[in-house]
């Protein structure tokens, strides 16, 4: 048994992604991986909230940190922007001692302290590089093979700075993915940004952003696309309608969360792996591989 | 005596004044014990201030000096001459530092001043302990050695030359010339880089002060300034340079291509090549990289890779003679070897496996087809006569080198026919007689005497009759009885015996059914021929389930689809007869248990699951053993009933009597037992001609390493033509049919030729001034000289890393030494700029800063990638008019005589200059216009816009990085790298081109990038630094070295390893150590180290630390 504490952050918990964090658990047991998820967190400290109050979103970034530091485990999250945040806190107040002087006074209003020793890492880190794909594929039960899937990585989990993976050319998913006995299809925009938040204020933008995507993935043979960030999978699978009517194109392919494919390979039942919550539904796909 | 100490507080302008009260600092010295003056002025280091120091000294009378100022890295010989001047001996000077270490680094002046004096106190309580010393003097040697042949080294070889003074020049590639003699044009004059370069090349080669060095490495420096010993590493050129006349015939017929280094992999060399047709020296050279992995795993060491080499030319003669340099069975192992070449071949590790064993069969039925000469025999050098007895591959094999090496050598065989089990173990379908014989019939042409139908009974005997050594190779050609009820029925037959039977009659009669027992080679032909032979129902009963089978999986596939049934995971308990008929076998069904000794799982019976087999004739295949039957009884045996030998020699228990092959092995494949008929045909020669049978056995083989395995094109291997099925039945026709010359052309053009040189001999046929040798050393010269000039030059940075560049992913995305080539009217495309589809580029992007003011890469600028794109740019238009160039760059440095001007031009020429370094590189199209292009995607920070600009080609211009072994090189010469990597000067504003290291120099670009102007400048000043040490003809030896006090040292030799100059030496006789004056360097490393405390680090010393350390402290 492996333990972790997990951050499953706000999109999983309680937002429109709840099947990552339910595939995230339901593959972890199957891994013999305990997710103990981290007591009392709260908001990561959000990508937009940078923009608006620095100090205030490290602050609130830094509660978790320091929540998380007591019990001396690794800190894991499935959320890319999560991950980002998460770690950006990390090595700011690292380098920068006016603002550490500054979140450890919040924080010691809060009763709390933090001395920057929490490791925050990707739940595709600790699957990719602490289980192994070699375990991973000897728990595969489905077999898979001549699914072809599009490994979309997104741009911030292998991103900025140094991270697990090469941050033009990522390749841990793509070996998870043929671990499980499926093909990793090329897919040159893998580390691409899906568009975000923009779908808000920039819609026009986002859906060209999302097109591509859907264009490059199905252009190389993709019958699905795993994702494995919840921004990614709720672009490409919510918007995929729109972009169809905007671009007159008639795309139709399911949008899975990584876990949510590990789980299938795994045998575990699509209810737990939250299946039915796909727009773009992925029935039809996974009914031809595996035999069901 | 009393000390009087002097301390003089320099202001350094404002440098040190401007945080440090040097006044108060000056009064607080005043008032420390033994103190007779102290003074503080604007600049210590000017006349006046030095004036200071040697007045007082005279007047004062004082007898130890204390300066704060600077680094003494500055000023320390400044101030210790003023002393000496005025009559004070140099080491009673010493130095505080209150800039470096005060002025600079503290913003608080009040504190900064409190340092200082406490370096001043430290100082002065330390030269209160200081004593006198004297420097010594050594002569200094007038030779140098200038490492690297690039520009650089070539133009301080030449300098120092023309000085008269003698020059090794030490050039690791074969060629000297470098980068510089890649180049197409020099910027900004447009000269032809080969041009001005070549004559001077020409003059290095025929200097008579210069000994030219090249494929050479220096290994190891030892020594001092003035007087080091160089040991350098000739590495074999497998080419002799004195009788090479350069004209290039080897070259013509090598076989084996690889990628140019010159030409950037541009274009492809020979594996025996001369770099470049300027090269100086314009020798030839041969590039070895060890032993192919075929080679290596080939038990005989048969040269694959050159015999394959030769057929993907079509010299197939050439080829088999390959083959028979060193075993005589082409036709043989190309049938039915079990191929250990195969599995290690590195181009399975891309497709699959070369078809080796095919190819070799290949060239054996070439000679068949075509006709053999008859061979000349060989001349018989010695008397010795040898004994072989057995005429199966190890017999022959032994026999074959032996009469090559010159000995008259009888092979005597019991059976009428010659070829041992190859002749009546195996099926003529497989290996048909004709193809044994030939190979046989030209081992006899050689001169060996094969006497059939001749058992040798008595090894007594052959002694007698003058054989001086004996080889046994007489196999192992008894079939193994199973040991079941019944077994002597009637019917039941051994394979052996009847596959001897079948090959030497022709036919065995048989019932209709027939059922084999057994998994191996020996069941499956068994069975197969009995089908041939008539029989109806052939069954093959194996204890093991199909991935256990001994047997080659082909011949398996081949025998079912001939019809044979197998019974897996089945085995034998009894045979059933009836009326002294055989009726059929009784059968038990097995199970798989654990795995046994052979790493197979082992079967177990399955309790009640016989069953019957109704058959007319059981054959058993189950194995064979040794007869000893005949053989000396002096002869020793394992366990196993296998002769026993020295394994390294196969010498057997009686001398002079060798053994090898499947007696001394038990059953095993044919090329084993070829290559113990080598081995021992080797150990019979050092035997008779009376040399150790042991020494430097066995042979010593280096695989190669690294194979390139890049932008090879997957291809699946040769498949083998069968025999229609229909018309095997019934007959023994060969049911593998052989490759045709362009399936094997073909298939050996997908050899990856692992170790470059293929060892064919090819070249050393065509060489007339027989220059070649294929068997030379590396070689180990040493040289003394009195100073060294490093120049290393650089490397390209490796532009693939940089992924989103596309380069190595995407055609037409070149490094900038790559355009070079390209440009250059000697290079792969004669100079003409193309696309890798050979039509010209209408739009070509320069990409600025690869590699370069990079966090990721290298954060320095590289300095001439500016000035060579520009000069890229105007190559391309001067070449494609009409081109459309676009440069991208962060900004554009072009700072040099004539640069700036450049720059101008090229606006003028209609280049587009685009502010912004290029994010990526993609060949995904967004628009039709970008379609089958690339197109660069990039910020232009001019107009504030995101670009996508589509373009035919891409250049990058690569940053010029340190060499990949410049730490190596660093440790070896013993001088220090900057954080880039680079060699570090001594100082970098007013000692540019010497180092830490006296004696030491470093030059050109591996200092740090240059241009070749900066490039050529250095090396003249470092061969007028030489050139003043020479003249001067002695150097100082520092005075502040270790000294060993030999009533203290107990002989323990703890420092004589720690010493990092290998300065300290033992001396038996007084049983002390020993130090060098001349290669101490004082680095006080023994002194900390020596347990008794005997080593004093003078100017050192425990007393002068330590008072040191109090004063700061207090």
């Amino acid at each position: 048994m492996r333990y972790y504490t997990y951050f499953p952050g706000c999109s999983s918990s309680d937002g429109g992604a709840k099947a990552y964090n339910w595939s995230a658990l339901a593959v972890a047991r199957a891994l013999e991986v305990e997710l103990i998820e981290l007591e009392d967190w709260n908001c990561c400290g959000s990508t937009p909230y940078t923009s608006v109050d620095e100090l205030a979103s490290f602050c609130t970034s830094a509660r978790n940190l320091a929540l998380a530091e007591k019990r001396g485990l690794d800190l894991v999250t499935p959320c890319s922007a999560c991950y980002v945040i998460l770690s950006r806190t990390n090595s700011s107040l690292k380098e920068h001692p006016e603002l550490r002087a500054k979140v450890d006074e919040a924080l010691a209003a809060g009763g709390l302290e933090y001395h920057r020793m929490v490791r925050v890492r990707h739940l595709l880190d600790v699957l990719a590089n602490d289980i192994g794909y070699d375990e991973i594929a000897s728990r595969v039960k489905r077999d898979l093979r001549g699914l072809k899937v599009a490994p979309y990585y997104g741009c911030q989990v292998v991103r900025p700075g140094p991270s697990f993976d090469h941050p033009e050319f990522p390749q841990s998913l793509d070996r998870l993915i043929e671990s499980l006995g499926a093909e990793a299809t090329p897919f040159p925009l893998k580390a691409r940004c899906c568009g975000g938040s923009l779908i808000i204020s920039e819609e026009d933008l986002a859906l060209e952003l999302i097109h591509k995507l859907l264009d490059s993935a199905s252009s190389n043979g993709a019958e699905c696309i795993v994702t494995v960030c919840p921004l990614c999978q709720t672009s490409l699978d919510l918007y995929q309608g729109r972009v169809n009517k905007k671009f007159k194109s008639k795309f139709n392919i399911p949008v899975l969360f990584f876990t949510q494919l590990i789980g299938v390979a795994f045998g575990i039942e699509d209810k737990v792996l939250g299946l039915e919550n796909c727009i773009v539904s992925a029935e039809k796909t996974l009914a031809k591989y595996g035999g069901r | 005596m009393e000390r009087r100490i002097g301390v003089y507080v320099c202001h350094c302008g404002t440098n040190i004044s401007g945080r440090v009260d040097a006044e108060k600092v000056a009064e607080f010295a005043r008032d420390l014990d033994s103190v007779a003056v102290a003074r503080d002025y604007k600049y210590m280091c000017s006349d006046p201030g030095q004036n200071l120091i040697k007045e007082d000294i005279k007047e004062l009378g004082l007898n130890r000096v204390v300066v704060a100022s600077c680094s003494p890295l500055m000023h320390e010989p400044t101030f210790r001459r003023a002393c000496q001047d005025a009559g004070l001996n140099p080491y009673l000077f010493e130095m505080a530092n209150i800039r470096e270490h005060c002025s600079w680094v503290h913003e608080d002046g009040g504190m900064a001043t409190e340092k200082a004096k406490a370096l001043i106190s430290a100082a002065v309580r330390r030269v209160y302990y200081q004593e006198p010393l004297e420097a010594k003097e050594a002569p200094v040697n007038p030779n140098v050695l200038v490492v690297g042949g690039g520009i650089a080294g070539i133009q301080a070889a030449l300098e120092i030359a023309d000085s008269e003074h003698q020059v090794y020049l030490v050039e690791r590639e074969p060629s000297i010339g470098g980068y510089m003699a890649k180049f197409d044009k020099t910027f900004p004059t447009l000269d032809c880089a080969a041009c001005i370069l070549t004559p001077k090349m020409t003059t290095v080669g025929q200097h008579p002060y210069i000994q030219l060095m090249s494929y050479s490495e220096v290994e190891d420096v030892s020594g001092y300034v003035g007087n080091f010993k160089v040991r350098v590493k000739r590495k074999a050129r497998y080419v002799l340079e004195d009788k090479c006349t350069g004209c290039a015939e080897c070259t013509k017929v090598c076989p084996v291509a690889l990628d140019s280094e010159f030409d950037e992999g541009l274009s492809k060399r020979k594996a025996i090549y001369i770099p470049f047709p300027q090269a100086v020296p314009c020798k030839s050279v041969i590039d070895k990289r060890g032993y192919p992995p075929c080679r290596v795993a080939c038990p005989a060491g048969v040269n694959a890779q050159g015999y394959i080499a030769l057929i993907s030319q079509g010299k197939f003669r050439e080829a088999l003679e390959v083959m028979r340099r060193t075993m005589p069975f082409a036709g043989v192992c190309g049938r039915v070897c079990n191929h250990p070449c195969e599995t290690d071949c590195e181009r399975g590790r891309i497709d699959e496996p070369m078809s080796i064993r095919a190819l070799k069969r290949f060239i054996a039925d070439y000679e068949l087809k075509v006709g053999r000469e008859k061979a000349t025999p060989v001349e018989l050098t010695k008397e010795d006569k040898v004994a072989v007895i057995g005429s199966g591959p190890s017999g022959l094999a032994c026999a074959y080198d032996l009469i090559r090496k010159g000995y008259p050598v009888t092979v005597f065989e019991a059976l009428p026919m010659a070829g041992g089990l190859l002749h009546y173990g195996i099926p003529e379908y497989r290996l048909p007689k004709k193809v044994l014989d030939n190979e046989i019939d030209y081992i006899k042409e050689l001169g060996v005497e094969i006497k059939t139908n001749t058992p040798v009974r008595d090894l007594g005997q052959m002694f007698e009759q003058g054989y001086r050594a004996i080889f046994i190779g007489t196999g192992a050609g008894v079939s193994q009885k199973m040991g079941i009820p019944g077994e002597e029925s009637n019917g039941v037959i051994h394979a052996l015996d009847f596959l001897k039977q079948m090959n030497s009659k022709g036919k065995v009669s048989l019932g209709d059914r027939v059922a084999v027992i057994g998994g191996g080679n020996a069941a499956v032909d068994s069975a197969r021929a009995a089908l041939r032979l008539g029989a109806k129902e052939v069954a093959i009963v194996y204890r093991r389930s199909q991935a256990e089978m001994p047997a080659w999986a082909t011949e398996v596939h081949e025998a079912e689809r001939e019809g044979v049934q197998i019974h897996f995971l089945a085995v034998p308990v009894r045979v059933l007869s009836q009326d002294g008929r055989l009726t059929g076998i009784e059968c038990i069904r097995m199970e798989l248990g654990e795995p046994d000794d052979s790493g197979r799982r082992r079967p177990i019976p399955v309790k009640g699951s016989e069953f019957a087999l109704d058959v007319d004739n059981v054959i058993i295949a189950i194995g064979q053993a040794v007869d000893r039957a005949g053989l000396a009884e002096e002869l020793t045996y394992t366990g196993w009933g296998t002769l026993s030998v020295d394994p390294g020699t196969l010498e057997t228990s009686i001398s002079g009597v060798f053994a090898g092959g499947d007696i001394v092995a038990g059953p095993a494949d044919v090329i084993g037992a070829i290559a113990a008929g080598k081995e021992a045909a080797e150990s019979i020669d050092r035997y008779l001609s009376g040399t150790d049978l042991r020494q430097g056995r066995p042979n010593q083989i280096t695989r190669v390493k690294d194979v390139v395995k890049e932008g090879v094109q997957q291809q699946a291997r040769a498949v083998m033509p069968l025999l229609d099925l229909k018309r095997r039945e019934g007959s023994f026709v060969e049911v593998e049919l052989g490759f045709d010359e362009k399936t094997a052309i073909d298939e050996a053009k997908r050899c990856l030729g692992c170790a470059a040189c293929c060892e064919c001999l090819e070249c050393v046929k065509v060489c007339e001034a027989e220059a070649i040798d294929h068997e030379m050393q590396d070689e180990t010269v040493e040289v003394d000289v009195g100073s060294i000039i490093i120049a290393t030059g650089f490397q390209q940075f490796d532009p693939s890393v940089i992924y989103q560049y596309g380069y190595g992913r995407y055609d037409n995305v070149v490094a900038g030494l790559q355009f070079e080539r390209m440009s250059n009217a000697s290079g792969p495309t004669g100079g003409e700029i193309l696309l890798t589809d050979g039509r010209r580029p209408q739009s070509v992007a320069i990409l600025h800063c690869v590699g370069s003011r990079d966090e990721n890469y290298h954060k320095y600028c590289s300095r001439v990638c500016c000035m060579y794109s520009l000069k890229y740019s105007h190559l391309i238009r001067e070449k494609i008019p009409n081109a459309e160039i676009y440069q991208l760059y962060i900004d554009l440095r072009c700072a040099g005589p004539g640069y700036e001007e450049f720059y101008n031009r090229l606006q003028e020429e209609g280049v587009n200059f685009i502010r912004g370094r290029a994010a990526e590189v993609t060949d995904l199209a967004e628009t039709p216009e970008e379609k089958g292009r690339l197109t660069v995607l990039c910020e232009d920070t001019l107009i504030g816009r995101q670009r996508r600009i589509p373009v035919d080609m891409v250049i990058l211009s690569c940053a010029l990085e340190p060499r990949a072994d410049a730490e190596e090189l660093a440790k070896l010469f013993k001088v220090s790298r900057r954080a880039d990597g680079f060699f570090m000067e001594k100082h970098p504003k007013l000692d540019p081109v010497a180092t830490m290291t006296d004696g030491i120099f470093v030059v050109g670009c591996c200092q740090s990038p240059k241009d070749i102007p900066d490039t050529v400048a250095q090396a003249s000043a470092a061969a007028a630094r030489a050139l003043a040490m020479i003249s001067k003809g002695r150097v100082e030896i520092e005075a502040a070295i270790a000294v060993v006090d030999e009533e203290l040292c107990s002989g323990c030799k703890t420092c004589g390893p720690l010493c990092p100059y290998g300065a300290i030496s033992f001396d038996e006789e007084k049983k002390v150590s020993v130090i060098n004056e001349a290669l101490c360097k004082g680095c006080g490393t023994c002194a900390a180290a020596c347990p008794s405390g005997a080593i004093t680090a003078r100017h050192f010393t425990t007393e002068q630390i330590m008072a040191e350390i109090e004063g700061i402290l207090v």
